[in-house]
């Protein structure tokens, strides 16, 4: 009891500099409590734009593909983007800092992210969602998602002769709406990669 | 809005499963090897009944059974 008081009185005697900062709450966030390879995913990270400049920017974006469970990977981080334009089903958006936070769910097509130099990179995604946050950082799962480079254009030819012959042949009603998503991914993949 | 898939009795997440499909085959042969093992899936199930196993089935085949089933009274209502 007695060495507690001393102990308490040491700690008030304490010059204030030497003092710990005041701790905040113990609060675990989504990202603390998710495994290290979805956290690269939520590491999407904020900022407003400086106030200097009048080019507005994310500080952070990031594309995921999220083939598997286990098998989560990442496909491009960004510490500073202009801009992204994705296509929503709502219809193609173009994506600056300080965007209304939202969630919208894509369709299969070209994701574009302009970066700060100017560059451009794009990928095509095979659907998923885009979840823009409150503080101009983005991020985009898709479960497959590929720079254009990856893609062969007479595959994609192939591709589409044989989902045509199946859309308009005598199958079932599922095979024929398959066929019909097929042609879709197809035809929009055909059309980014002339 | 009503998407074509879903008129046709299909759930979103055999949608994305068909346009992912069609993405990994779209790929350059050696990306695509190492990408089409991702789509692979083999799953069992079985239904216990009265403290009895039913017979194990896979979870492919049902789901696309039941989807078949979904299209056809989707299309025709």
């Amino acid at each position: 009891m007695n060495s507690f008081r001393v102990a308490r009185a040491a700690l008030r005697a304490r010059p204030s500099a030497l003092r710990l900062p005041i701790q905040p709450l113990q609060r675990r966030t989504y990202a603390e409590a998710v495994p290290d390879k979805a956290r690269v995913l939520n590491q999407a990270q904020l900022v407003p734009p400086s106030s200097g400049t009048n080019l507005r920017r994310l500080r952070s974006t990031e594309l995921g593909a999220v083939p598997r469970a286990s098998g989560l990977s990442s496909i491009y981080t960004s510490q500073n983007v202009v801009q992204v334009n994705i296509p929503a089903e709502s219809g193609e958006m173009g994506v600056l800092a300080n965007h209304v936070p939202s969630i919208e769910q894509l369709k299969p097509g070209l994701i574009e992210v302009i970066e700060e130099t100017g560059t451009s990179k794009q990928f095509f995604l095979s659907g998923g969602f885009a979840t823009v946050q409150p503080n101009s950082s983005m991020s985009i799962n898709a479960v497959e998602g590929y720079p254009l480079e990856d893609f062969s254009a007479d595959a994609v030819r192939s591709q589409i002769t044989e989902a045509q012959k199946v859309a308009n042949g005598g199958g079932s009603e599922q095979d024929i709406a398959e066929a019909k998503i097929e042609l879709e991914v197809l035809e929009s993949l055909q059309a980014v990669l002339k | 809005m009503v998407f074509a898939w879903k008129a046709a009795g299909l759930t979103y997440n055999r949608y994305l499963a068909v346009a992912s499909r069609v993405v990994r085959r779209s790929l350059k042969d050696d990306k695509r090897l190492i990408a089409e093992r991702r789509g692979e899936m083999d799953l069992r199930f079985a239904k216990w009944e009265n403290g009895k196993m039913g017979e194990p089935k896979n979870l492919a085949d049902a789901n696309a059974a039941s989807m078949a089933k979904a299209a056809e009274s989707g299309g025709s209502s």
